[in-house]
């Protein structure tokens, strides 16, 4: 790797500043910068650990259910964490996908979002759990809602030297579930991912939130579905409907893994068992 | 109960330790004092002209000691590409730094001005006359032509006659096939036995379809890398990891113009091979020349992208396949037209398209194959090289026509294979191989006469065959004051064939196998061994083993008849010593004090040599049957139980053949079910593990082997090769399940969800 200039701020603001130079690379986990580093691809002329900075890592719930998770909480954190798997199953299942165990113990599901890949695993359950992401820089703090993070591949609203400090979970999902369509069992990247989280009363879906990813420039969000499901309950025909709301909302490539036709029919594929599943766990 | 103490036995590998504690030394390890990094530079087209190449700001950057071109390779021998690339990735030049990072700049620093030319990746397409022509414009004909002009040729020889009548007749034949006109052949290879027009004509069903069989890569954890250090007298050292250390430095004598004896090439341990590790050009030779340019040690080490642009992978084929058969089951005939992508140069192994035949009586055979030149890396081998894929086009087809006449696959199988006595088309005899006990203990073992399946589960079985090589060695075996046993030898260790090796020794002199120790030279110290590939080494080694240990136990009884004055007719050695056989009270003296006592013997210290080259091997046969459930909504292929079992004659340490028919039945898992180099416009597109999927262990259950032991005249105790054998039905295997459980048959490989969900709506679904 090229050699470069390597910094361990202690406070959000001091890396914030160091950050708003031209090529510098925030490090979390280092399980994506460290590769692409090792392959050329990234050549940052600084390094900013997030590793010495207190209170950016771990989980916290409050008394109404609303869970916040550290930036820099690791990934296997987030899969093992039994808040999460009870109120957000569907964010701690995509946790789970991330590469290996050995991975996950360092992969920080700050540094999943903020590298903004479209196909980022822990991002369709994080959009259905309408998490709010909080960001920090020197000039001050702001949150913005997951699903207004991204702007393209790799691309998201973070001005120079903003950093992703948290993600609220505001209130608890009744159920919820995610699926990877992938080809090898672990260690694969999604070729798509659907995670579904409905409010139940009785057999009354009261609010469904459908997230998809690897399926549109950015992590989307799939509200007709959604609005399909509201107020009713399941059936076939309402399942159908819904997957099939959800592939039309979808925008995908054809790329070397698969056809923009192949992911489309997955997505009505994987809505309709994701939300089958997350209304029986409801 | 086998009569024997140590061959056949479960024993800890010779390098168990050094592998577990990490302490091996890979050619990465390798860090003389003073050693650069080269780096290759690299097209960055598939298909290009090349204007000009100028290294003027890559010489200016500190730290740079050396650039290297064609015009630096004596021989000529095409190294680095000059005025045409052929491939994305091939190597334009060669730096040396003096750290990484520089050379890698310097790479990027050679300016190279490219003439964009039109690219073919798609064999199918590379032989039209639109296809850019890789090396001129030269056709071959395709197989109708190629009998017509064959008359032609024939009828104008004769001059007794007029047939000019006929040559017209058969000159308006040939304008019927004008698609038959070959461009970018490399290589051809055609063979016949019988009538198949006629096996066809009287067959009850006949089946025809094309196989699409991918490039693969064999995926080997550690890339290529080379240490090469010339001195000031001239002499190369080179630590290569390798499977053939002789033949790298043959191949580094002929390409640079050095005698052998300035050449020593030390193998080091070698992160898997798979027969991808033999070629000299892709690192030595690079190292080779800039340690000579810098006179420092040079390190070339190639990045697993490099090795995905500039490996030397499998071929991947296209094979039009035809079978006829008679409504009770015997097979009458068999065509085949094969095209075989062997990249940019020719080398790729289509020979093996005569194994569609398998082992079955099939009296009408007819096999055509072609090489063809597309914008890709050349070939290698690939554990049993050619066989998969032609195994997967046969096997599937099989179970077609099996299903057609409505008969089990396992026993229309059966009742075609060939059995000891039966010709063998290439002349001679069918020797006795466990092709029937072969497949019958697979079914057995996999519950395959009481099989049952739910909803999307189907059970596949396919076979393979494969015949272990042969080639030159030599052992020498020393016996030492303490009874130790020590060998000395320079064929790399592959799959644990050292262990091999030091198991047969100590049988024969009647050690522990903890007495054994074994050391490998490099080729300045030890005697010429070939290459470890082709499934060669314990069949090779495994022999030459025997006759050194033989020479060294002859040794021992000599020592032990002038020590015990009496004639060697009445020794015997037994338990790590020398008994008299008749001797009442007994008497005997140990291996260790007739080591001592040697040392002050005219004859001297016991030595034994063995030396080896060739003896005619027996061919193997791999079954295997898969049980999966496919998941029609996604296409998603899980395995619920995969059986192996292999003929191989005997099993000299059953753990690590058992490890060999796991690992081979796991590679050909992975080429049936997800790897696949694949290419876009300009080249490889999938350079890496990301998306050049390899299994892991989560995808597949344990593979259960079986071991069946039918043994070889020639072999070391019976024993064949075990290595290549088991990779080459398990293609078949997994495509014949997938069509019980699902209807659908695949012709395409890999069988990713998309091609099973796209196939299953074809069928109507």
């Amino acid at each position: 790797m090229k050699s470069f200039e390597f910094f361990e701020p202690t406070t959000l603001a001091e890396a914030s500043r160091m950050f708003t130079q031209e090529h510098a690379q925030l490090l979390a986990g280092g399980t994506d910068l460290i590769i692409g580093m090792k392959a050329y691809t990234e050549t940052p002329q600084a390094v900013i650990s997030l590793q010495k900075i207190p209170g950016l890592a771990g989980i916290a719930t409050d008394a109404d259910n609303g869970i916040t998770i550290g930036a820099m909480t690791k990934a296997r954190e987030v899969e093992l964490s039994e808040d999460i798997q009870q109120h957000h199953t569907a964010l701690a299942e995509g946790a789970a996908e991330i590469g290996s165990i050995q991975i996950r113990n360092l992969a920080t599901i700050g540094g999943n979002i903020a590298h903004a890949s479209p196909a980022a695993d822990t991002v369709a359950g994080l959009l259905v759990a309408d998490a709010q992401v909080d960001i920090a820089s020197a000039g001050g703090e702001r949150t913005v809602p997951i699903e207004a993070l991204f702007t393209g591949p790799g691309q998201t609203v973070l001005a120079p030297g903003e950093i992703i400090t948290a993600f609220r979970l505001p209130r608890a999902t009744a159920g919820s579930h995610y699926i990877k369509h992938k080809i090898r069992e672990v260690m694969d990247l999604a070729f798509i991912g659907v995670a579904a989280a409905v409010d139940m009363d009785d057999a009354t879906i009261t609010d469904a939130r459908i997230g998809l990813a690897a399926v549109a420039p950015t992590p989307i969000r799939a509200i007709e579905a959604e609005n399909l499901l509201k107020g009713n309950s399941l059936s076939d025909v309402l399942l159908a409907e819904a997957g099939e709301a959800a592939a039309a909302a979808c925008s995908p490539i054809s790329d070397l893994r698969c056809s923009a036709e192949h992911r489309r029919q997955m997505v009505d594929v994987l809505t309709r068992r994701t939300v089958q599943e997350a209304v029986a766990r409801a | 109960m086998s009569e024997y103490t140590v061959v056949g036995q479960t024993v800890a590998r010779v390098d168990a330790v050094e592998k577990v504690t990490g302490a091996a030394q890979y050619g990465a390890d390798v860090h003389p004092p003073g050693m650069l990094y080269g780096k290759l530079v690299r097209s960055k087209h598939a298909h290009a002209n090349i204007l000009s190449i100028d290294t003027s700001a890559a010489e200016k950057l500190p730290g740079v000691r050396a650039i290297i071109t064609q015009a630096d390779v004596p021989s000529g021998r095409r190294v680095f590409a000059t005025d045409k690339v052929l491939y994305l990735g091939e190597p334009l030049a060669a730096v040396a730094a003096t750290d990484a990072d520089i050379a890698e700049e310097a790479a990027e620093l050679i300016h190279i001005e490219y003439e964009v030319l039109p690219v073919v990746q798609d064999v199918m397409a590379a032989i039209k006359p639109s296809a850019p022509g890789l090396h001129g414009d030269a056709t071959k004909d395709g197989p109708n032509r190629r009998d017509i002009n064959a008359q032609i040729r024939k009828l104008s020889r004769e001059k007794e006659a007029d047939h000019s009548d006929e040559i017209s007749a058969l000159e308006a034949e040939l304008e019927k096939y004008p698609d038959e006109v070959y461009y970018n052949i490399s290589a051809e290879s055609h063979s016949e036995a019988g009538d198949v027009e006629k096996g066809f004509a009287e067959s009850d069903v006949v089946v025809e379809d094309t196989y699409v069989i991918p490039r693969v890569h064999q995926t080997y954890m550690e890339p290529h890398v080379s240490v090469a250090s010339a001195d000031s007298s001239g002499k190369v050292t080179v630590w290569a990891s390798t499977q053939g250390p002789f033949a790298i430095r043959s191949g580094i004598a002929g390409t640079l113009g050095i005698p052998l004896t300035q050449i020593n090439v030390i193998g080091t341990t070698m992160g898997g091979g798979f027969g991808g590790r033999f070629g000299v050009i892709i690192t030595h030779v690079p190292a080779v020349l800039l340690s000579q340019k810098t006179g420092r040690p040079v390190r070339v080490q190639m990045t697993r992208e490099e090795e995905f642009v500039d490996g030397r992978p499998a071929p991947g084929c296209v094979i039009k396949l035809k079978t006829g058969a008679t409504h009770d089951g015997r097979i009458l005939a068999r065509q085949a037209l094969a095209f075989w992508d062997s990249g940019s140069v020719s080398g790729a192994s289509i020979g093996s398209t005569i194994r569609v035949r398998g082992v079955y009586k099939i009296p009408n055979l007819k096999v055509d194959a072609y090489g063809v030149h597309t914008n890709k890396s050349g070939t290698a081998a690939y554990r049993a090289p050619g066989a998969p894929q032609a195994i997967f086009a046969g096997e599937s087809q099989l179970d077609e026509i099996a299903e057609r006449i409505g008969m089990d696959p396992v026993k229309f199988r059966l009742m075609n294979m060939r059995e000891e006595g039966d010709a063998v088309p290439a002349g001679g005899s069918e020797p006795k191989v466990g092709y029937k006990e072969t497949l019958e203990a697979v079914a057995d073992a996999a519950g395959w006469w009481d099989r049952e399946a739910g909803e999307n589960q189907g059970w596949g079985v396919a076979v393979g065959d494969w015949t272990n090589g042969c080639g030159p060695g030599g052992v020498y075996v020393s016996v030492h004051e303490d009874g130790s046993v020590r060998i000395f030898h320079g064929s790399m260790d592959i799959t644990g064939t050292d262990t091999a090796i030091s198991q047969i020794i100590a049988e024969i002199l009647t050690v522990p196998y903890k007495s054994v120790t074994i050391t490998r030279g490099d080729t300045d110290s030890a005697p010429y061994s070939t290459g470890s590939g082709g499934s060669v080494v314990t069949f090779t080694m495994g022999n030459t083993a025997k006759l050194a240990a033989e020479d060294a136990h002859q040794r021992v009884l000599e020592l032990a008849s002038e020590r015990l004055n009496t004639n060697v007719d009445n020794l015997e050695l037994r338990a790590g010593a020398v008994h008299v056989i008749t001797a009442d009270p007994p008497k005997s003296i140990s291996l260790g004090e007739l080591a001592a006592y040697s040392l002050s013997t005219t004859g001297g210290p016991i030595v034994g040599k063995g030396s080896f080259a060739r003896q005619a091997s027996t061919p193997a046969l791999a079954a295997q049957i898969a049980k999966v459930e496919v998941d029609p909504g996604t296409g998603r292929t899980r395995v619920l139980k995969l059986v192996a079992s292999q003929d191989v004659g005997f099993a000299i340490n059953p753990m690590a053949v058992e490890g060999q028919i796991e690992g081979g039945t796991v590679q050909g898992y992975a080429w049936a079910m997800m790897e696949e180099m694949q290419y876009g416009e300009n080249g490889n597109i999938n350079p890496g593990f990301v998306d050049y999927r390899v299994p892991t262990s989560a995808d597949l259950p344990t593979v259960e082997s079986v071991i069946v032991e039918v043994p070889a005249p020639n072999g070391p105790y019976g024993a064949k090769g075990v290595g290549e054998p088991p990779i080459t039905p398990t293609l078949a295997t997994m495509a014949n399940a997938v069509k019980d459980a699902i209807g659908v048959r695949i012709t395409e490989l890999p069988i990713k969800p998309e091609k099973v969900v796209d196939a299953l709506k074809n069928n109507g679904h």
